[in-house]
């Protein structure tokens, strides 16, 4: 039956009214992605100048430290995975991304004779992980989308626990580092021991993502042994607290680099 | 006497708070109250919850409840990476307070040397501190 003329504008105001739907979800989703860039551009100078400081006080603090979060383990056996990405399975390749990165780095890994421990952030790599049968250490899921600090020190706190008590002799993070909307790109990085983590590969030179802190602090620190630098208390005390707040702070920020790509991506 | 001023920067996860040109930096350290004057030795400083007070010159003083935090100071300038730190013209008692029952219920429960206890014994300094410079 051929189409009345009152067919075709009933068909044109649900086509607009489409448009309208549409209209608002696209404001909800840039609403979001601006949120979550504000959050992580805030964020990232005080991030990067918490690390440059673990950087500073772990060279100077020496070698045998007395705390158990400072202590190198004498052997890596297992090497604890965190994999963050989000609770939604709509952002293209945002979450297998990560997912095959952990496993592509858990079998290098095991052909190394180390064991794994996975633990993930965000349904989708906990259920990924789940589907291929791999066993998941713990999963904290909920917040993908407006993740909270408390989100990561819970995070941090369960993690450390493990380094401490040694069921993991190492901690990688795997997570969507945001570049701008159309861009990600996955990160891997080393939080424990402080003696192999990423931080101290980091150079003199300032991060490159710490693009709100453009000046280089480490320029005015004198190089080699001995810069005359006060230490209140001494450097493992302050280590004692900054290590912690470096792992806490280091996840928050891939929690919030993580979020702010899935807004982007989705 | 006329100081020389310096920059400081006070950072937080939520953003800057403070970056301008002082005379004086005053806080408090784990080992005690400290003032930072321009061309002060290079220092690396765990702090502690006080108020923290930015003096632009000997009349101008911006102050602010200054949670635990760190200090780095180099050749020219200082930056201090605190928790929390809030004008006291934004600090709301009736909440603080709360806190502080809050934390203080907490240590009644911890057990004698559990991460518990350091948290909450923290976390009522913290409070205990903020309201003085609330009530200030």
């Amino acid at each position: 039956m051929p189409a009345t003329q009152r067919d075709v504008r009933d068909r044109i105001s649900s086509v607009k009214n489409i448009q309208k739907i549409t209209r608002a979800m696209e404001m909800v989703a840039a609403a979001r992605l601006r949120r979550a860039e504000q959050r992580i551009e805030a964020l990232r100078p005080y991030a990067s100048a918490i690390r440059r400081m673990t950087r500073q006080a772990a060279e100077a603090a020496g070698d045998l430290p007395r705390l158990p979060i400072l202590q190198e383990h004498p052997e890596t056996r297992n090497v604890g995975l965190l994999l963050v990405a989000g609770d939604r399975g709509l952002a293209g390749a945002f979450n297998s991304n990560i997912v095959r990165a952990g496993v592509a780095a858990a079998r290098e890994q095991e052909s190394e004779g180390r064991e794994t421990s996975y633990y993930a952030s965000g349904r989708r790599p906990a259920s990924s992980l789940t589907f291929r049968g791999l066993e998941l250490k713990q999963s904290f899921t909920g917040f993908s989308d407006r993740p909270a600090y408390a989100d990561a020190r819970r995070i941090a706190e369960s993690l450390m626990a493990a380094y401490v008590d040694e069921e993991v002799d190492r901690l990688d993070i795997f997570y969507n580092g945001y570049i701008s909307p159309l861009s990600q790109v996955v990160r891997r990085e080393t939080l424990l021991p402080l003696q192999q983590a990423t931080v101290l590969e980091e150079g003199s030179e300032d991060e490159s993502d710490s693009e709100g802190d453009e000046r280089s602090r480490d320029g005015a620190q004198p190089e080699g042994p001995g810069p005359l630098v006060e230490y209140e208390p001494d450097p493992e005390e302050i280590l004692g607290r900054l290590v912690p707040d470096y792992v806490e702070i280091s996840i928050y920020r891939a929690l919030l680099e993580s979020t702010a790509s899935e807004h982007g991506r989705g | 006497m006329a100081h020389t001023n310096f920059r400081v920067e006070v950072l937080t996860p939520e953003g800057q708070v403070f970056n301008d040109e002082v005379e004086l930096v005053s806080t408090r350290t784990a080992v005690g109250s400290i003032g930072i004057l321009a061309h002060h030795a290079p220092v690396l400083a765990m702090l502690e919850p006080t108020e923290l007070r930015l003096y632009k010159s000997e009349s101008e003083v911006v102050r602010f409840a200054q949670a635990e935090g760190y200090m780095q100071v180099t050749g020219d300038d200082v930056m201090l990476l605190v928790e929390e730190a809030h004008p006291p013209s934004e600090l709301d008692s009736g909440q603080l307070r709360d806190r502080l029952q809050q934390a203080e219920r907490e240590l009644q429960d911890a057990g004698d040397d559990t991460e518990r206890r350091r948290v909450a014994e923290r976390d009522k300094r913290r409070w205990e501190t903020f309201l003085e410079v609330a009530s200030a």
